[in-house]
């Protein structure tokens, strides 16, 4: 479930470009007042940190994310057990293991770490597809107004009572059980290969992405709605300008800000929702590592082994943080009315 | 009390005391002697021992037995999962009852029975029913006898049993397990498909209101032990017919065991009441535990409650073992004890590489089994290299057959694949493997586990997959993947129920591996009459052989245990069926 | 107002419909039926079960069969029986006449209850458990959200927004087993399982025994690993809304007309900065209600949530409809009621 923050208005000077200090570009304004926020500065650290340690993942994990050693399973490195005491009992120490190892002995700092590509490529994916789809169908209903627009948010109103998840699940329940009842060669086929081919993960982003552009159609109508009226655009249309230039040149690019924001903040939902997918069993194919999967492994030993639950859910925790507080600075920093110029 | 012995002993050192103080009779009157009498008052001390009085209050007993969700059904007709099963063994017994650790066959609602053999290959067993039993129910505040309008008791009859077996094979009532009695039962089938309209020519009939009489198809040793099956249960027509599908509702709901149904919250709780009025005999005692309360909680949960005390018997997660092993207290509480069931990898031998039967052997013989069992379900499961889990009548035990079948033997699995690659000109890159299994964290570590011994061993790169649950089930019957998992559990406590049903030709899988053997399949419709236990375990094990090596249908990986925890005050006995006897459990606090 | 209100419910009922529809047509898209077991049942077992429940009937037909027992009341001067059949949500009589009106049908699973059962003992729950786990949101959300928005990137905006984010980041699966150790096990303070209250309910959704600590014990440590869930998102949407508002120019007025801080934010800037968390409410709401999986099932709760999850893996058709009817409504009423209370806390808007 998306959350949309509200709608910000950007004012305009004559001649259409938006008034900023200094002649700078709107988008280096931001860029700066991004850059004096401390959290966001934090959090866009991180975020770049994870990026590079999902790309470098074999170089950052040295040790495998796959293979089982299962003389190894479940031991801890001293420092686990300092920290939660109460596996001291019976926990076997093994200090070549970061933060210990799975069920099967495989190194979880390793699959940590490779998790990361995972929730990064929902975090990227989810929000692109949400965008393309969304944008497009909002700005179209939102530029035409009227009958078209009345229809279009009807429609979106309509999937927007169906609960998503449940979406989610009958989705791949479909796809994932055709691959043996499917003929070769139909389209449903070729969206199954693809499913495997991206491990399993092809239909959670398409899940996600079909289910969370409703909310960006409707951001997007309402940020075209309140831009549309401005004389500028009147301006354009006297000019003789056509509507998709219109639409392209002039408005599209004046809402994204608020847009890109609110997708950023929809993110650590994004990757919550693979989560849980992952946890019911409709997540990525085994062995391949998400943080839902260790996650939901994690949860069954979590009186016993805490530290296999403990450290997915923190890194998640982290990433989420991160997602957040980038996306309050990008909002705050292209929020005109923060700026005290006006 | 203290008081009265305290006077009386009072007084009787009083009376001592007078005594002492009778007047002494005349003395000789040379010297005159002044006895002074001095009474002593002596306090007594009794130790008065005051008999404890017995503990007053039912004793009650809190089960984690039941699982998560509620239960399906208690209608003996219907029920076909363990849940419901366990319940309805305490509400409805069959004719005869199953010991829960021996499986010997004891009397149940039968006293006696009779077999007589028939010329035309029948059998038909002749029941002779206890004539004590009533019907009962629980009416909101206690359990009481069920009267018909006249106001008479209602006591449990043959005409019930009838009623009971024939109702179950009505095709309208839809039963799931009614394909068990279909197979064994006399003139069962066309009934059950619907090809004839009445339940006439099925062979049950109430010979007289106790005397119950059942052909079946073939003079099987397991005949008996289906007889006993909760599908073959005494219903109450005249509920049923008033209520329909809903008289097994709590206020609705009518049994005759050890146990009423007092209070069932769906999805929530069931508790059971003694039923007061049940006779108890020597298989099926009176219940010496009053209320039995059992939750219907998910593993996790239900470990979390017996932790805080609030259970008396939970199953141990797997994952918390190992911390259970190491705590003092848990490590005494655990009891690991066999259940029943199989679990293995079939093969659809009509897919690439599996269909050689050397592949599917190497697949077998690299299965360190033990490992798994030591390292991945830690539950004390016991290795299976063949189908028939030991225990059930007929079925081989490692004891006797220590080399049966297919076990961990990285040799022998090298050399029967190199045999086959050889042989096609192929390398261990060229094998296209999947190994599917449905969608659960506990199967999923299994097969990745698996998976990598099969790499180690013969270096073969196997592929996962899973599917979520009722798609996978249609996917093993319509075109199985090369290998996929599944597990098997008993209905009844025969061999019978598990190589033939499942594997014999038209068994439930044999779509699954479209393969068949027919030298097998005379084995086991010989070992099926054969009433000498060790006789049949030689049949038995030669028919396994078969399945497990010549024709290598399926890997066999383990004999289910069940893990689980009990509080030292409860008394109690481990079935292996699945079922547990509450009747026979007592509470010592 | 009155002609807003209808139009609304017009348009809520051509979203059923269209809801139902997709709902339908998905679920019988899916492989695999609700009778397909470990053990396959024979040939004429399966026809049975399919006669009887009339899934050999084309699809239109058995759509609109259910649609027709949903919406078209049954009247009839016989008291109904407690039989499957008769069975509805609705059963009353006016009169001598019995009237029988939303049969959502029986569920597959369970042989001997019906999808009206399931929501009449299993629904209260998940109301029951949505209130408190929203009250909980509220009430940690909205002063950390206050907080954080007043006091914009300062270390109260960081830790307020800390905390939230750890709410909705720890997943109930992690969080309730470590309430239920502390808590339940370690501590004993709370029972580690269970529901405080059982059916019948009164009026619907209460408790028959009353809201008594024994009924709310059950419920703290559920609607505690829910509520920080919701708090989080409140609290963020409540920060960022009174950033807004307090941007206005309004606002700026107030303050330059001299009133104090107090008076601006309490009166002013706070009842207009709740627009938009009302707006969310009303979705937060639905989900709550109809219940989360791994709540139940991690404290043991009979509520709805499983169903949403189990009658697909059960294809079990009538729960799917009824599960998923029950959410479309949930939420197209909530959003009514939103909407309305939208008047109240702005006059601005209005109805059109």
């Amino acid at each position: 479930m998306t959350v949309s923050d509200g709608q910000g208005e950007l004012k305009f000077g004559a001649g259409g470009k938006p008034i900023t200090a200094k002649g700078e570009s709107l988008w280096a304004d931001a860029m700066r007042r991004l850059l004096r926020n401390k959290a966001a500065v934090v959090g866009g650290s991180i975020v770049i940190l994870l990026f590079l340690a999902a790309i470098f993942a074999p170089v950052v994990a040295i040790k495998s994310f796959e293979e089982q050693v299962l003389k190894d399973q479940n031991t801890v490195p001293e420092w686990i057990i300092s920290v939660f005491p109460s596996i001291e009992p019976y926990a076997r120490i093994n200090n070549d293991y970061p933060f210990g190892a799975d069920y099967v002995g495989r190194d979880l700092f390793s699959r940590i770490v490779y998790g990361a590509r995972i929730s990064l490529s929902v975090a990227l994916i989810g929000p692109i597809i949400s965008m393309i789809i969304g944008v497009i169908y909002g700005s179209i209903s939102g530029f035409f107004g009227g009958r078209v627009d009345n229809v279009m948010m009807r429609i979106v109103d309509i999937l927007y009572a169906f609960p998503s998840l449940l979406f989610i699940i009958l989705l791949m329940a479909f796809f994932r059980s055709t691959l043996t009842v499917i003929e070769e060669g139909t389209f449903a086929w070729y969206m199954a290969e693809l499913d495997e081919a991206l491990g399993g993960m092809f239909f959670i982003f398409v899940g996600i992405g079909l289910t969370a552009w409703q909310t960006m159609a409707r951001l997007t109508r309402g940020q075209v709605l309140s831009v549309r009226e401005k004389e500028f655009i009147e301006a354009a249309h006297t000019i003789g300008a056509s509507n998709i230039r219109i639409m392209f040149k002039h408005i599209l690019p004046n809402i994204m800000g608020p847009l890109i924001v609110a997708e950023t903040l929809a993110i650590p939902g994004y990757i919550s929702t693979e989560a849980f997918l992952s946890f019911i069993g409709l997540g990525v194919n085994p062995p391949t590592p998400s943080w839902g999967t260790l996650i939901s492994d994690g949860s069954g030993v979590i009186r016993t082994y805490p530290s296999q639950a403990i450290f997915p859910a923190l890194a998640l925790a982290i990433t989420m943080f991160a997602f957040n507080f980038l996306g309050d600075g990008l909002r705050d920093a292209l929020d005109p009315r923060l700026r005290g110029t006006q | 009390m203290r008081k009265l012995f305290v006077t009386l002993s009072l007084l009787i050192a009083l009376s001592m005391v007078f005594a002492a103080c009778a007047p002494q009779p005349a003395a000789e009157p040379e010297t005159i002697t002044v006895v002074e009498t001095q009474i002593v008052e002596v306090e007594k001390v009794v130790e008065v021992e005051v008999e404890p009085e017995a503990p007053v209050g039912p004793k009650i007993a809190r089960l984690g037995l039941l699982g998560p969700g509620d239960i399906p059904t208690l209608d003996p007709a219907l029920a076909s999962d363990t849940s419901s099963v366990q319940i309805i063994m305490e509400t409805h017994p069959g004719l005869i009852r199953q010991h829960e650790e021996t499986n010997a066959i004891d009397p149940g609602m039968a006293e006696s029975w009779d077999v007589v053999n028939n010329d035309d290959g029948t059998a038909t067993y002749t029941f002779n029913l206890r004539q004590d039993v009533p019907w009962v129910r629980y009416d909101g505040f206690e359990v009481v006898q069920v009267t018909d309008e006249e106001g008479n008791v209602r006591m449990v009859n043959a005409n019930d049993f009838e009623y009971g077996i024939k109702r179950m094979l009505d095709p309208a009532t839809a039963s799931d397990y009614a394909y068990v009695s279909v197979f064994a039962l006399a003139g069962s089938g066309p009934f059950n498909a619907g090809e004839v309209e009445t339940a006439d020519d099925v062979m049950v009939k109430a010979v007289d209101d106790f005397t119950l009489e059942i052909t079946f198809n073939d003079a099987a040793v397991y005949n008996i032990a289906i007889a006993g099956m909760w599908i073959h249960s005494a219903t109450p027509q005249w509920i049923i017919e008033e209520r329909g599908d809903r008289w097994t509702e709590p206020g609705f709901h009518q049994g005759y065991g050890p146990y009423a149904v007092k209070e069932w919250v769906h999805d929530s709780y069931i508790v059971l009441t003694e039923n007061p009025f049940w006779p108890g005999t020597d298989s099926i005692p009176k219940p010496k535990i009053q209320e039995v309360y059992l939750p219907f909680l998910d593993a996790i949960p239900a470990f979390a409650e017996y932790e805080a005390g609030n259970l008396d018997l939970a199953a141990v997660p797997l994952d918390d073992l190992d911390r259970v092993k190491a705590d003092p207290v848990l490590s005494e509480e655990l009891n690991i004890n066999p259940v029943q069931c199989t679990y293995y990898y079939g093969f659809n031998t009509l897919k690439e590489h599996v269909s050689d039967v050397r592949v599917r052997r190497a697949l077998s013989y690299a299965v360190d089994r033990q490992s798994l069992i030591d390292n991945v379900t830690k539950g004390g499961q016991e290795p299976a290299q063949w189908f028939s889990r030991p225990g059930l009548f007929g079925a081989p035990t490692a004891e006797k057959y220590p080399d049966l079948g297919i076990g961990y033997d990285p040799e022998a699995a090298t050399a029967e694949l190199q045999s086959y690659l050889d042989e096609n000109g192929l390398t261990v890159a060229d094998l296209d493997l999947t190994l599917m299994f449905n969608t659960s964290s506990g199967h999923q570590k299994i097969a990745e586990a698996i998976q990598q011994m099969w790499k180690d061993v013969l270096g073969v790169d196997v592929k996962l997959s899973n599917q979520e649950w009722k798609v996978y089930l249609v996917t093993i019957q319509e075109d199985a993947p090369q290998i996929w998992r599944l597990g098997w559990c008993s209905d009844y406590a025969h061999a019978n129920n598990f190589i033939k049903e499942v594997f014999g030709s038209g068994g439930h899988e044999a779509s699954a591996t479209n393969i068949e053997s027919e030298e097998m399949d005379a084995i086991l419709a010989q070992a099926a009459m054969e009433s000498d236990p060790d006789k049949a375990m030689e049949l038995y094990a030669q028919a396994e052989q078969i399945m497990i090596y010549d024709i290598a249908e399926i890997i066999p990986i383990y004999f289910y245990t069940g893990v689980g925890v009990t509080k030292p005050y409860v008394d109690r006995t481990f079935g292996v069926g699945g079922q547990q006897y509450l009747e026979k459990w007592d509470i010592t606090k | 107002m009155g002609r807003y209100i209808a139009r609304r419910l017009l348009y809520m009922i051509a979203v059923l419909l269209v809801v139902s529809i997709i709902t339908f047509g998905l679920m019988h898209a899916v492989p695999g039926g609700p009778f397909d077991k470990e053990k396959p049942l024979p040939e004429e077992i399966l026809a049975n079960l399919n006669a009887k429940y009339n899934l050999d009937a084309p699809l239109w037909k058995q759509y609109i069969l259910y649609m027709y027992d949903v919406t078209i009341p049954q009247f009839s001067t016989q008291e109904p029986t407690s039989a499957l059949a008769d069975d509805a949500l609705l059963i009353f009589n006016v009169g001598s006449v019995w009237v029988r009106w939303m049969n959502f049908g029986p569920s597959y699973a369970s042989r001997s209850r019906t999808v009206n059962d399931i929501f009449r003992d299993q629904l209260p729950v998940s109301f029951q458990l949505g209130v408190m786990a929203l009250l909980v949101g509220l009430l940690i959300g909205m002063p950390l959200g206050v907080l954080a928005g007043l006091k914009q990137n300062t270390i109260f905006d960081y830790f307020g927004m800390g905390i939230a984010i750890i709410g909705v980041s720890v997943p109930v699966i992690v969080a309730g087993p470590l309430l239920i150790w502390i808590f339940g096990v370690a501590l004993k303070w709370l029972p580690p399982t269970g529901w405080g209250a059982k059916p019948p309910y009164l009026l619907g959704f209460l408790p028959e025994t009353g809201l008594t600590w024994e009924f709310f014990k059950y419920a703290i440590m559920p609607s505690v690993a829910l509520g920080t869930g919701t708090s989080a998102v409140i609290a963020r949407l409540t920060r960022a809304s009174l950033l807004q508002t307090t941007r206005e120019d309004y606002i700026r007025t107030a303050r330059s007309k001299g009133l104090s801080e107090r008076v601006v934010i309490g009166r002013h800037a706070l009842k207009n900065s709740l627009i938009p968390v009302v707006t969310i409410l009303g979705p937060l709401f639905a989900a709550l209600v109809t219940g989360t999986f791994v709540t139940e099932l991690v404290f043991g709760i009979p509520g709805m949530g499983k169903y949403f999850v189990t009658s697909i893996t059960n294809r079990d058709y009538p729960v799917i409809m009824g599960t998923i009817l029950l959410y479309a409504i949930f939420l197209v009423v909530a959003n009514l009621v939103v909407d309305l209370t939208y008047a109240f806390l702005d006059p601005r808007i209005r109805f059109d």
